[in-house]
Protein backbone atom coordinates (compact mmCIF):
# COMPACT_ATOMS: atom_id res chain seq x y z
CA UNK A 1 0.00 0.00 0.00
CA UNK A 2 1.64 3.40 -1.18
CA UNK A 3 0.48 6.65 1.08
CA UNK A 4 0.70 9.66 -0.94
CA UNK A 5 2.14 12.32 1.35
CA UNK A 6 0.99 15.81 0.27
CA UNK A 7 4.01 17.94 -1.13
CA UNK A 8 5.84 20.04 1.38
CA UNK A 9 4.75 24.10 0.32
CA UNK A 10 7.14 25.61 -2.43
CA UNK A 11 7.07 28.92 -0.06
CA UNK A 12 6.01 28.84 3.63
CA UNK A 13 1.99 29.78 4.38
CA UNK A 14 -0.88 29.53 2.36
CA UNK A 15 -0.99 32.98 1.05
CA UNK A 16 -3.77 34.29 3.33
CA UNK A 17 -1.09 36.23 5.68
CA UNK A 18 -2.61 38.98 8.25
CA UNK A 19 -1.33 42.04 7.59
CA UNK A 20 -0.10 43.54 4.23
CA UNK A 21 2.52 45.76 6.10
CA UNK A 22 4.22 42.75 7.76
CA UNK A 23 5.94 40.55 5.39
CA UNK A 24 6.90 36.83 6.57
CA UNK A 25 9.40 34.17 5.39
CA UNK A 26 7.31 32.72 2.72
CA UNK A 27 7.07 36.79 1.52
CA UNK A 28 11.14 36.61 1.83
CA UNK A 29 11.25 33.24 -0.15
CA UNK A 30 8.90 34.62 -2.96
CA UNK A 31 10.39 37.38 -3.59
CA UNK A 32 13.81 35.48 -3.77
CA UNK A 33 12.07 33.24 -6.15
CA UNK A 34 10.82 36.69 -8.07
CA UNK A 35 14.38 37.55 -8.54
CA UNK A 36 15.51 34.37 -9.56
CA UNK A 37 13.05 34.29 -12.04
CA UNK A 38 13.71 37.82 -13.47
CA UNK A 39 17.04 38.41 -13.21
CA UNK A 40 18.68 40.37 -16.63
CA UNK A 41 21.52 39.71 -19.27
CA UNK A 42 24.51 39.94 -17.27
CA UNK A 43 26.95 39.73 -20.22
CA UNK A 44 28.28 43.05 -21.26
CA UNK A 45 27.70 42.10 -24.65
CA UNK A 46 24.21 41.66 -24.44
CA UNK A 47 24.15 45.39 -23.67
CA UNK A 48 26.48 46.64 -25.97
CA UNK A 49 24.56 45.12 -28.47
CA UNK A 50 21.09 46.38 -27.34
CA UNK A 51 22.36 49.92 -27.27
CA UNK A 52 23.44 49.42 -30.97
CA UNK A 53 20.03 48.34 -31.70
CA UNK A 54 18.82 51.72 -30.20
CA UNK A 55 21.52 53.69 -32.28
CA UNK A 56 20.55 52.00 -35.24
CA UNK A 57 16.98 52.72 -34.71
CA UNK A 58 17.24 56.27 -33.88
CA UNK A 59 19.98 56.74 -36.94
CA UNK A 60 18.19 54.89 -39.47
CA UNK A 61 15.60 57.62 -39.28
CA UNK A 62 13.06 56.42 -36.93
CA UNK A 63 14.26 58.45 -34.59
CA UNK A 64 14.07 61.73 -36.42
CA UNK A 65 10.83 63.42 -36.55
CA UNK A 66 8.46 62.72 -39.88
CA UNK A 67 7.66 66.16 -42.06
CA UNK A 68 4.74 67.07 -40.86
CA UNK A 69 6.17 67.19 -37.43
CA UNK A 70 7.98 70.32 -38.22
CA UNK A 71 5.78 72.07 -39.71
CA UNK A 72 3.48 71.59 -35.97
CA UNK A 73 6.66 72.77 -33.95
CA UNK A 74 6.73 76.14 -36.25
CA UNK A 75 3.02 76.36 -36.24
CA UNK A 76 3.26 78.48 -32.57
CA UNK A 77 5.49 80.87 -33.71
CA UNK A 78 3.33 81.70 -37.46
CA UNK A 79 0.56 81.96 -34.76
CA UNK A 80 2.25 84.29 -32.99
CA UNK A 81 3.13 86.34 -36.28
CA UNK A 82 0.03 86.29 -38.17
CA UNK A 83 -1.86 87.52 -34.70
CA UNK A 84 0.84 90.30 -34.48
CA UNK A 85 0.13 90.92 -38.15
CA UNK A 86 -3.71 90.97 -37.33
CA UNK A 87 -3.60 93.60 -34.93
CA UNK A 88 -1.27 95.97 -37.04
CA UNK A 89 -3.47 95.51 -39.98
CA UNK A 90 -6.28 96.51 -37.77
CA UNK A 91 -4.74 99.42 -35.95
CA UNK A 92 -3.58 100.54 -39.67
CA UNK A 93 -7.21 100.10 -41.15
CA UNK A 94 -8.81 102.10 -38.12
CA UNK A 95 -6.34 104.87 -38.49
CA UNK A 96 -7.00 105.57 -41.84
CA UNK A 97 -10.32 105.16 -41.49
CA UNK A 98 -10.24 108.16 -38.55
CA UNK A 99 -8.38 110.32 -41.07
CA UNK A 100 -10.96 109.81 -43.85
CA UNK A 101 -13.51 110.85 -41.88
CA UNK A 102 -11.42 113.91 -40.50
CA UNK A 103 -11.05 114.64 -44.23
CA UNK A 104 -14.76 114.17 -44.62
CA UNK A 105 -15.58 116.52 -41.85
CA UNK A 106 -12.97 118.98 -43.05
CA UNK A 107 -14.49 119.21 -46.70
CA UNK A 108 -17.54 120.04 -45.13
CA UNK A 109 -16.55 122.56 -42.38
CA UNK A 110 -13.29 123.52 -43.21
CA UNK A 111 -12.52 127.09 -45.27
CA UNK A 112 -13.78 127.99 -48.89
CA UNK A 113 -16.47 125.12 -48.79
CA UNK A 114 -19.87 125.11 -47.07
CA UNK A 115 -19.87 127.68 -44.88
CA UNK A 116 -18.13 130.42 -46.88
CA UNK A 117 -20.23 130.00 -49.74
CA UNK A 118 -23.70 130.83 -47.91
CA UNK A 119 -21.57 133.75 -46.90
CA UNK A 120 -20.58 134.93 -50.24
CA UNK A 121 -24.38 133.65 -51.26
CA UNK A 122 -25.18 136.53 -48.46
CA UNK A 123 -22.61 139.09 -49.56
CA UNK A 124 -23.95 138.45 -53.30
CA UNK A 125 -27.02 138.97 -51.95
CA UNK A 126 -26.63 142.38 -50.14
CA UNK A 127 -25.06 143.23 -52.98
CA UNK A 128 -27.51 142.99 -55.39
CA UNK A 129 -29.83 144.59 -52.52
CA UNK A 130 -27.29 147.24 -52.45
CA UNK A 131 -27.54 147.67 -56.29
CA UNK A 132 -31.76 146.97 -56.33
CA UNK A 133 -31.65 150.17 -54.36
CA UNK A 134 -29.49 152.09 -56.00
CA UNK A 135 -31.02 151.25 -59.12
CA UNK A 136 -34.41 152.13 -57.78
CA UNK A 137 -33.09 155.32 -56.71
CA UNK B 1 29.70 74.73 -27.05
CA UNK B 2 30.09 72.12 -23.63
CA UNK B 3 32.64 69.30 -24.01
CA UNK B 4 31.38 65.78 -22.10
CA UNK B 5 33.68 63.72 -21.22
CA UNK B 6 31.90 60.22 -21.56
CA UNK B 7 32.76 57.85 -19.17
CA UNK B 8 31.17 54.14 -19.77
CA UNK B 9 27.75 53.84 -17.77
CA UNK B 10 28.28 52.37 -13.50
CA UNK B 11 25.83 50.35 -12.43
CA UNK B 12 25.96 49.75 -8.73
CA UNK B 13 24.04 46.96 -6.83
CA UNK B 14 22.02 48.47 -3.59
CA UNK B 15 19.45 48.77 -1.94
CA UNK B 16 17.12 46.55 0.40
CA UNK B 17 17.06 43.45 -1.52
CA UNK B 18 20.59 44.36 -2.67
CA UNK B 19 19.55 43.84 -6.63
CA UNK B 20 18.72 46.97 -7.24
CA UNK B 21 20.21 48.70 -10.19
CA UNK B 22 20.61 52.16 -9.81
CA UNK B 23 21.26 54.94 -12.39
CA UNK B 24 24.55 56.89 -11.82
CA UNK B 25 24.59 59.69 -9.12
CA UNK B 26 25.95 62.19 -11.36
CA UNK B 27 23.16 64.64 -12.13
CA UNK B 28 25.35 67.61 -13.14
CA UNK B 29 26.80 65.10 -15.24
CA UNK B 30 23.87 64.25 -16.66
CA UNK B 31 22.55 67.16 -16.90
CA UNK B 32 25.13 67.98 -19.24
CA UNK B 33 24.54 65.05 -21.46
CA UNK B 34 20.97 65.48 -21.41
CA UNK B 35 21.41 69.58 -22.73
CA UNK B 36 24.03 68.02 -25.09
CA UNK B 37 22.04 65.54 -26.35
CA UNK B 38 18.99 67.95 -26.89
CA UNK B 39 22.04 70.10 -29.03
CA UNK B 40 21.42 66.74 -31.14
CA UNK B 41 24.72 65.18 -29.82
CA UNK B 42 24.07 61.44 -30.61
CA UNK B 43 27.05 60.49 -28.67
CA UNK B 44 25.26 61.95 -25.90
CA UNK B 45 22.35 60.16 -26.14
CA UNK B 46 24.05 56.68 -26.79
CA UNK B 47 25.31 57.57 -23.61
CA UNK B 48 22.09 58.08 -21.63
CA UNK B 49 20.81 55.25 -23.49
CA UNK B 50 24.55 52.98 -22.07
CA UNK B 51 23.54 54.21 -18.54
CA UNK B 52 19.89 53.98 -18.02
CA UNK B 53 18.76 51.01 -20.70
CA UNK B 54 19.20 48.19 -17.63
CA UNK B 55 16.66 49.78 -15.50
CA UNK B 56 14.80 50.39 -18.26
CA UNK B 57 15.02 47.09 -19.16
CA UNK B 58 14.20 45.97 -15.64
CA UNK B 59 10.78 48.28 -15.46
CA UNK B 60 9.59 46.76 -18.78
CA UNK B 61 10.22 43.14 -17.75
CA UNK B 62 7.95 43.68 -14.57
CA UNK B 63 5.19 44.52 -16.90
CA UNK B 64 5.46 42.66 -20.03
CA UNK B 65 5.68 38.99 -19.85
CA UNK B 66 8.37 37.82 -21.75
CA UNK B 67 12.52 38.78 -22.66
CA UNK B 68 11.67 39.97 -26.20
CA UNK B 69 8.84 42.09 -25.47
CA UNK B 70 10.88 43.75 -22.49
CA UNK B 71 13.59 44.61 -25.40
CA UNK B 72 11.33 45.79 -27.67
CA UNK B 73 9.84 48.07 -24.89
CA UNK B 74 13.05 49.36 -24.20
CA UNK B 75 13.92 50.24 -27.51
CA UNK B 76 10.74 51.95 -28.64
CA UNK B 77 11.00 53.59 -24.98
CA UNK B 78 13.97 55.14 -26.22
CA UNK B 79 12.70 56.29 -29.44
CA UNK B 80 10.31 58.11 -27.99
CA UNK B 81 12.69 59.85 -25.44
CA UNK B 82 14.62 61.07 -28.47
CA UNK B 83 12.34 62.36 -30.31
CA UNK B 84 10.48 64.07 -27.35
CA UNK B 85 14.03 65.04 -25.78
CA UNK B 86 13.21 68.49 -27.00
CA UNK B 87 10.17 68.82 -24.41
CA UNK B 88 12.14 67.83 -21.70
CA UNK B 89 13.23 70.26 -18.79
CA UNK B 90 17.08 69.00 -17.91
CA UNK B 91 16.40 70.01 -14.20
CA UNK B 92 14.38 66.88 -13.93
CA UNK B 93 15.09 63.61 -13.49
CA UNK B 94 15.89 61.88 -16.79
CA UNK B 95 15.78 58.10 -14.80
CA UNK B 96 12.08 58.88 -13.96
CA UNK B 97 11.05 60.77 -17.13
CA UNK B 98 11.98 57.73 -19.12
CA UNK B 99 11.13 54.89 -16.78
CA UNK B 100 7.59 56.55 -17.46
CA UNK B 101 7.97 56.60 -21.05
CA UNK B 102 9.27 52.61 -20.75
CA UNK B 103 6.11 51.97 -18.42
CA UNK B 104 3.96 53.08 -20.84
CA UNK B 105 5.58 51.77 -23.87
CA UNK B 106 5.85 48.32 -22.10
CA UNK B 107 1.90 48.82 -21.41
CA UNK B 108 1.22 49.23 -24.97
CA UNK B 109 2.74 46.50 -26.25
CA UNK B 110 1.17 44.34 -23.72
CA UNK B 111 -2.17 45.76 -24.65
CA UNK B 112 -1.24 44.88 -28.51
CA UNK B 113 0.14 41.12 -27.65
CA UNK B 114 -3.46 40.48 -26.11
CA UNK B 115 -5.21 41.60 -29.22
CA UNK B 116 -2.72 39.41 -31.81
CA UNK B 117 -3.14 36.51 -28.85
CA UNK B 118 0.52 36.03 -28.31
CA UNK B 119 0.44 32.66 -27.44
CA UNK B 120 -0.06 31.81 -31.34
CA UNK B 121 2.94 33.59 -32.11
CA UNK B 122 6.21 31.49 -33.28
CA UNK B 123 9.26 32.18 -30.51
CA UNK B 124 11.02 34.90 -31.80
CA UNK B 125 14.64 34.71 -31.28
CA UNK B 126 16.39 38.16 -31.28
CA UNK B 127 19.56 37.78 -29.66
CA UNK B 128 21.61 34.46 -28.81
CA UNK B 129 20.58 36.00 -25.17
CA UNK B 130 17.75 34.14 -23.91
CA UNK B 131 15.27 34.38 -20.93
CA UNK B 132 17.63 33.74 -18.03
CA UNK B 133 13.97 32.52 -16.63
CA UNK B 134 13.66 28.58 -17.32
CA UNK B 135 14.32 25.62 -16.41
CA UNK B 136 14.06 24.29 -12.81
CA UNK B 137 10.49 23.57 -11.28
CA UNK B 138 10.26 26.03 -9.23
CA UNK B 139 11.06 28.79 -12.06
CA UNK B 140 8.19 27.07 -14.17
CA UNK B 141 5.64 27.13 -11.51
CA UNK B 142 6.26 30.44 -10.72
CA UNK B 143 5.96 31.37 -14.01
CA UNK B 144 2.80 29.70 -14.61
CA UNK B 145 1.51 31.33 -11.48
CA UNK B 146 2.35 34.47 -12.30
CA UNK B 147 0.52 34.41 -15.88
CA UNK B 148 -2.64 33.82 -13.64
CA UNK B 149 -1.97 36.81 -11.63
CA UNK B 150 -4.01 40.31 -13.34
CA UNK B 151 -1.09 42.17 -15.07
CA UNK B 152 -0.90 45.31 -12.61
CA UNK B 153 -0.51 42.75 -9.74
CA UNK B 154 2.14 40.90 -11.47
CA UNK B 155 4.04 44.00 -12.31
CA UNK B 156 3.69 45.75 -8.88
CA UNK B 157 4.70 42.29 -6.97
CA UNK B 158 8.01 42.33 -9.95
CA UNK B 159 8.50 46.24 -9.34
CA UNK B 160 8.56 45.68 -5.97
CA UNK B 161 9.85 42.94 -5.11
CA UNK B 162 12.96 42.25 -7.94
CA UNK B 163 13.34 45.81 -8.84
CA UNK B 164 12.96 47.27 -5.20
CA UNK B 165 11.03 50.33 -5.97
CA UNK B 166 8.42 52.04 -3.70
CA UNK B 167 5.01 52.19 -3.25
CA UNK B 168 4.82 55.78 -4.88
CA UNK B 169 7.34 55.17 -7.61
CA UNK B 170 4.81 51.86 -8.55
CA UNK B 171 2.26 54.34 -7.99
CA UNK B 172 3.77 56.82 -10.74
CA UNK B 173 4.83 54.12 -13.17
CA UNK B 174 1.59 52.36 -13.58
CA UNK B 175 -0.75 55.35 -13.50
CA UNK B 176 -2.44 54.53 -9.80
CA UNK B 177 -2.94 55.70 -6.34
CA UNK B 178 0.09 54.36 -3.92
CA UNK B 179 -2.39 53.04 -1.53
CA UNK B 180 -3.64 50.76 -4.75
CA UNK B 181 0.04 49.84 -5.32
CA UNK B 182 0.29 48.62 -1.78
CA UNK B 183 -2.78 46.31 -2.03
CA UNK B 184 -1.93 45.07 -4.91
CA UNK B 185 1.37 44.53 -3.99
CA UNK B 186 -0.63 42.43 -0.61
CA UNK B 187 -2.62 40.60 -2.92
CA UNK B 188 -0.22 39.61 -5.73
CA UNK B 189 1.85 38.34 -2.96
CA UNK B 190 -1.00 35.96 -1.23
CA UNK B 191 -2.19 34.74 -4.63
CA UNK B 192 1.51 33.91 -5.72
CA UNK B 193 1.70 31.86 -2.43
CA UNK B 194 -1.58 30.25 -2.92
CA UNK B 195 -1.25 29.53 -6.37
CA UNK B 196 2.34 27.95 -6.21
CA UNK B 197 1.32 25.78 -3.84
CA UNK B 198 -1.93 24.29 -5.44
CA UNK B 199 0.22 23.86 -8.33
CA UNK B 200 2.83 21.95 -6.64
CA UNK B 201 0.06 20.00 -5.18
CA UNK B 202 -3.00 20.12 -7.40
CA UNK B 203 -4.60 17.32 -5.27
Amino acid sequence: MTTNFPAPPLVPGDGDSASPLVPDDGDAQLASALRALYTAPDAPAYWSALEQRIMDRITGGEGFDAWWVVPAQWARLGLIAAGFALIVAGSLFLRSRAEQRQMAYDSLLGPGNGGPTIAIRDAQTERQATINYINGR
Amino acid sequence: MTSIALRPASVTLVGRTSRRVTTPDRPDDEKALVLSAQRGELEAFSELVRRHQRRAYAVARAIVTTHEDAEDAVQDAFLHAYRALHRFLPDQAFGAWLHRIVANASLDITRRRKVRDADDLPETIASPFRDPAESDELRRLLRAALERLPERQRAVIVLHDVEGFKHSEIGQLLGIPEGTARSDLHYARSALRRLLNQLRSPQ
